[in-house]
């Protein structure tokens, strides 16, 4: 009987989820992905104390997939790019699970760290493809051609705008889990509103547009979203708002939070920042959208 | 140039030394009390941890009485303390200030343009006997603190000279007769060093201690920190590796900060037979909320109590006193009850 491998689907799984699948299967393994968030797998993640929410989420996600597979994957991703990192809950993932779900099937934990070096990723892809029972060959063109199959999506702006404009930031897994985010993107379009995400600029735009940070922030992830926000405020058809939506005790985003807002008031843009946890309730969230949207909408009345 | 920097603990009275041996004038912020913690709080975005916030009410008392340069530490994460001055700084200028920010980076070439831009005029030799001078206050500082966890549990019912023979300084400690007590309980401390180093944030925590007739063990003071990380000095760095591997079994990766050794010593300090563990951090410390997720499974396996204390602007005094009196009490019965068998 093949294998079979579980990936939880939370934090790094929304970029790059879809090609960890393709190539566990080109190596001839099952792969069971857990399924949508739901309440269980918030309160399952509540176990662990203080984390910010989407860790919660991944957890319970872990756990979803404790009869499921043999193995659990949950890399250990220190680096993705040289001289940065990844927020400390992220390296510290495989051992946070670990220590306190012993039940679970054994994790593949392989340390991939691009500080090191720019191949320490294709030593990484071998050392996994070994664990399971692969030369290094067979696991590197899997790998190889995982990457080469999947194709960034990229989202169209758009294109003619009636009412107002909005860019919407925040890290896709908190946006695309419509648990964790309550479907901000789809309340937002329901209000009439054009919603413009990080989708819309392509990556070459968002490199150059974090150069105006004074100091990279060495968080990639971050950095990454900061240079799509820098980039939109810029965008041909100028925002009328921005949304920063993150979640409670993310630490990261306590700082960027600030920086972003700090260059959209440089820029006289009005900014929502809206923390998410696991008590967040939906109408609250409701309003505070309302009230934005239609201060934004009397401001533009008033502007022009 | 009017230089001034942040509070951790006793720090200011190196940097003092360093700075004016270095003809630099310089302006100590004041005492961190309630009211540098509010002024922080109040323009530091809300979830930033403790140290961002005193930080920064140290700046905003230190500008408004005159001084227009801050030095402050760079990084390259990943805990949040590497960019701290960039999001400061905004936050400073927003305010109205007219300052100079010089956020030291972790890399020669950066060090080394600080140090000539500071030392300027200086010949080789001031400058040598200027470090020289704050480094011997330094493990003077450290020693004193050391020999304090050992006499304050000492003598319960004359505590108050022990403590003014610490603040003397001046070798009072030599004249008061001691009665050791007997095998007093051993409690070490672990956790991020800017909670663990000062006093005000911690609430006292270990003269608290002490005159609960506790033997306290601090796992990083200043001194260790400096030998360790910027002097990287041979017999230090190798204290360091010996508790990294230790921690290896519980977590597999440095997270930054302190998280990674707060497991080591935790494990270190249980082979060592002390009674318990206190770790300490501020609210959202991403390094050591991963180690206090962890702590728990390794409190199982080593056998020791490990108690966590998260630091923040609402912590009270009173709560904190009832929690450190409770784990004091459970220690004390878990050893009569190990002498028993």
């Amino acid at each position: 009987m093949a294998l079979t491998i579980g990936i939880p689907r939370g934090l790094l799984y929304y970029y790059y989820g879809e090609i960890w699948r393709r190539y566990f299967e080109r190596l001839g393994v099952q792969v069971v992905v857990s399924g949508e968030t739901t309440r269980s797998m918030i309160d399952q993640g509540g176990k662990i104390d203080e984390v910010c929410l989407p860790v919660k989420v991944y957890i319970g996600h872990a756990c979803a997939l404790k009869d499921k597979a043999d193995f659990i994957f949950i890399p250990r991703i220190v680096s993705v790019a040289a001289r940065q990192y990844n927020c400390p809950k992220i390296i510290g993932l495989p051992d946070l699970v670990r220590s306190n779900f012993p039940s679970l099937p054994p994790l593949l934990d392989t340390e991939i760290n691009l500080r090191k070096g720019r191949y320490d990723l294709f030593r990484a892809v071998v050392e996994l493809g070994k664990r399971i029972g692969n030369s290094p060959i067979a696991s590197l063109t899997a790998w190889l051609k995982a990457v080469r199959s999947v194709k960034p999506v990229m989202t169209s702006s758009g294109g003619k705008v009636n009412g107002v404009q909005v860019g919407l930031i925040g890290h896709p897994y908190i946006l695309n889990d419509s648990h964790i985010s309550m479907d901000i993107t789809g309340k937002l379009e329901r209000l009439g509103v054009n919603v413009v995400g990080a989708g819309a600029i392509n990556d070459k735009e968002i490199v150059k547009a974090a150069k105006q940070l004074s100091k990279e922030i060495f968080w990639h992830y971050c950095q990454h979203l900061a240079g799509a926000a820098l980039a939109l405020m810029k965008f041909p058809q100028p925002l009328d708002g921005v949304i920063f939506v993150t979640s409670f005790a993310c630490g990261p985003d306590s700082l960027v939070g600030e920086v972003l807002s700090w260059h959209a008031r440089q820029l006289n843009i009005p900014v929502l920042m809206l923390t998410m946890d696991e008590h967040t309730g939906e109408a609250g969230l409701v309003t505070r959208l309302e009230a934005f949207i239609d201060m934004l909408v009397r401001r533009k009345k008033l502007c022009c | 140039m009017l230089l001034t920097f942040p509070h951790m603990g006793t720090l200011y009275i190196v940097l003092e030394t360093l700075f004016k041996g270095l003809d630099i004038e310089v302006l100590t912020p004041p005492p961190m009390t309630r009211e540098t913690l509010e002024i922080g709080a109040k323009y530091s975005p809300e979830t930033a941890c403790l140290p961002f916030k005193m930080n920064l009410g140290n700046f905003i008392q230190s500008l408004s009485r005159g001084a227009d340069t801050i030095i402050t530490c760079g990084g390259e994460g990943p805990c949040r303390l590497g960019y701290y001055a960039e999001v400061q700084k905004n936050i400073l200028a927003e305010l109205g200030y007219k300052f100079k920010i010089i956020a030291i980076e972790p890399n020669f070439r950066h060090v080394w343009q600080v140090f000539n831009q500071l030392t300027g005029k200086c010949s080789w030799q001031k400058i040598y006997r200027t470090f020289k001078l704050a480094g011997a206050k330094l493990s003077a500082l450290d020693y004193i603190e050391r020999q304090s966890w050992f006499y304050r549990p000492c003598k319960a019912n004359d505590l108050v000279s022990v403590d003014n023979a610490l603040a003397g300084f001046d070798g009072g400690l030599a004249k008061l007769v001691l009665k050791k007590s007997e095998n007093p309980l051993r409690i070490g401390i672990v956790g991020e060093i800017y909670v663990m180093l000062d006093n005000f944030i911690n609430h006292e925590l270990t003269q608290k201690l002490g005159r609960m007739g506790v033997e306290v063990y601090g796992t990083t003071l200043l001194g260790d920190y400096v030998r360790t990380h910027l002097v990287k000095n041979r017999k230090a760095w190798n204290v360091y590796q010996t508790v990294l591997r230790q921690a290896l079994p519980y977590l597999g990766h440095y997270v930054g900060g302190h998280g990674i050794k707060s497991i080591g010593y935790t494990a270190k300090l249980a082979q060592e037979g002390f009674d318990g563990i206190i770790h300490v951090f501020p609210f959202t410390c991403m390094p050591e909320v991963i180690a206090k997720n962890i702590l728990p499974e390794a409190s199982r396996k080593l056998d020791i109590p490990v108690l966590s204390l998260a630091f923040d602007e609402q912590t009270g005094i009173a709560g904190m006193v009832t929690r450190l009196e409770a784990f004091v009490d459970l220690l004390a019965y878990r050893r009569r009850k190990l002498v028993q068998g």
